[in-house]
């Protein structure tokens, strides 16, 4: 095993260059993921904008309304990315046959495992910040307060999700194809239950009680309502005091579990023999 | 001397048939993914219902009726997102068909068939078409179940013929785009925003008429634009494009006629094209 920061680091460039060749022969899935963030940004807002009293035409009273959509989806962008992502890639060397191959190498795993979201988080970014600056300018400003509170729990929920995902790559390599079903189920019950599109408070209060669990739901809650300078009624599920800690616990302590679940389940699988079944 | 055996149009329709059983057949064995397909939908026009209920509290009807014409946003938004679901699946079937063939290794062997792509692309049409509106027409009934709002009110029939006529064009612009993925080759990229495109120029949560002016221009040379606004007039009362119901289904039965040819007429010159170029089964 290469060993140091030096060699980790060398082993995530070279892994995150072999992601970027992946991604640049595919230039139309480059353009069009990007279009596609937009697109879906403008017609939730457009929809959300029906409800309020001055309909679609710029206005400052559209803020909350476009604030809500807008950053929700930046979050459900992130995370729904790294969440899945890592798991897509460890089922993709799978199927190409590569993944034994990559653990016989001396490269570190938990470079392998990180390189696999490096280049969407920074697309993901760029993508996110032409957002918020086209949707200004369509409908009004967008409410933007507290940056380094919000970038802070941003980098804290991407890092929980980050040890979900490892999680999810460990699930990958127990339950292959099904992980697809599996995980398509989770966002979509994400997309309910942490409700990045819509306030907590329009969910039924028995839905509110699993929300209430959750720490991606403390996550979209906080991020939001920083970003929105706490107006009344945010945040909704605690004082924002409690939903920082509970968001920084889960970013410093689900890294180190959804890895340790990830080793553990491929110490099984090479004891198996089925790290290149699928 | 080798004669060259023209298929009857009976032995078309067979083949044709024979390829949507195959696919229906092939559905029927994930069902979890039909029942997917239903409950999509109804989660999908409930996130914008769920944040106008939450931000615009008891005013939220008449707020949407100030801004749409209607004050049934669950019925408006339920008829979006199910036509949304009919234009999805015109697009994957058609799109999704001919990238797994190419990428199993088998377009090229349906080439050299007796048949021709656009009977089998028929047969995948027609199955696209029991799929898409089966789901459709279930999830829209269910949801409205779910939101408490009568399913049947307005003018169901007058709304059925908007769909029924609204699919022939709908079907000829999916050929159109398989054209392009027969080109370009990435199809999920290609579907994923097209489909965003779509639902974007069709008004899929709102009316067209809160686009900007080019944009509404753009959206009204679209043909499911007209299909959902029929829809939502026959079904809600908000009012036709040209005031009466028969003009607007002059100018969708315009589109039915011509666009087909259209898309036909493209989907040959870019087989024609690939066939001499690179060949059918590379991907």
């Amino acid at each position: 095993m290469l060993t140091g920061p030096a060699a980790w680091f060398s082993a995530l460039a070279a892994m995150a260059r072999k992601e970027l060749t992946i991604m640049l022969r595919y230039p139309v899935e480059f353009v069009a993921s990007f279009a596609q963030v937009f697109i879906v940004v403008i017609v939730l807002t457009l929809a959300g904008l029906m409800f309020s009293r001055g309909g679609a035409r710029p206005s400052a009273a559209n803020s909350p309304v476009a604030g809500l959509v807008v950053y929700g989806f930046i979050l459900f962008l992130f995370l729904s990315d790294t969440l899945w992502n890592i798991g897509y890639n460890i089922r993709r060397e799978q199927k190409q046959g590569t993944l034994e191959q990559l653990y016989m190498s001396p490269a570190s795993k938990f470079a392998s495992l990180v390189s696999r979201i490096s280049l969407t988080l920074v697309w993901m970014g760029l993508a996110s910040v032409i957002v918020a600056v086209a949707m200004s300018a369509m409908i009004g400003r967008l409410p933007f307060a507290n940056l380094p509170l919000g970038v802070f729990l941003l980098v804290m929920a991407l890092s929980g999700t980050f040890g979900t995902g490892f999680a999810f790559a460990a699930l990958t390599l127990r339950v292959r194809e099904t992980a697809q079903t599996v995980v398509n189920l989770v966002q979509f019950s994400f997309m309910v239950v942490c409700a990045p599109f819509f306030p907590f408070s329009a969910l039924p209060m028995w839905l509110r009680y699993v929300s209430y669990a959750l720490p991606l739901s403390y996550a979209v809650d906080s991020f939001r309502s920083t970003l929105m300078g706490y107006p009344p009624g945010f945040p909704e599920l605690a004082p924002i005091g409690v939903e920082i800690v509970i968001v920084t616990a889960f970013g410093l302590l689900m890294p180190g579990l959804g890895y340790w679940l990830y080793r553990q389940e491929e110490d099984r699988a090479r004891r198996r023999g089925s790290l290149s079944e699928y | 001397m080798t004669a060259t055996i023209r298929p009857s149009f009976r032995q078309k329709l067979s083949a044709a048939l024979a390829e949507t059983w195959l696919r229906l057949l092939n559905i029927s064995r994930y069902p979890g993914q039909l029942a997917l397909e239903i409950i999509i939908p109804i989660v999908f026009a409930a996130m914008p219902m769920l944040l106008g209920r939450a931000t615009a509290g008891a005013n939220a009807a008449a707020n949407f009726q100030a801004n749409t014409g209607t004050s049934n946003y669950v019925a408006f938004l339920l008829i979006g997102s199910n036509t949304f679901t009919i234009v999805s699946s015109a697009f994957w079937h058609i799109a999704y068909w001919l990238r797994f063939e190419q990428e199993t290794g088998t377009l090229e062997s349906i080439y050299l068939t007796p048949t021709t792509s656009m009977t089998l692309a028929g047969g995948v049409a027609l199955y696209s078409v029991v799929r898409g509106l089966t789901s459709a027409l279930l999830a829209y009934i269910l949801g409205c179940l779910i939101f408490r709002v009568d399913p049947f009110a307005g003018d169901v029939l007058l709304a059925l013929l908007f769909i029924l006529i609204g699919l022939i064009p709908l079907y000829g612009v999916a050929f159109l785009f398989g054209a392009l993925v027969l080109k370009v080759k990435e199809s999920n990229a290609l579907v994923g925003l097209m489909q965003w495109v779509v639902s974007f120029l069709m008004g899929i949560f709102y009316p067209v008429a809160v686009l900007p002016p080019l944009v509404r221009l753009l959206a009204l040379l679209f043909p499911p634009t007209w299909m959902v606004n029929g829809v939502r007039s026959a079904l809600l009362g908000m009012g036709f494009f040209f005031g009466k119901w028969y003009l607007d289904i002059a100018v969708l039965m315009a589109f039915a006629l011509s666009v087909p040819l259209l898309s036909f007429w493209a989907f040959n010159r870019v087989e024609q094209g690939v066939k001499r170029n690179e060949g059918m089964g590379e991907f």
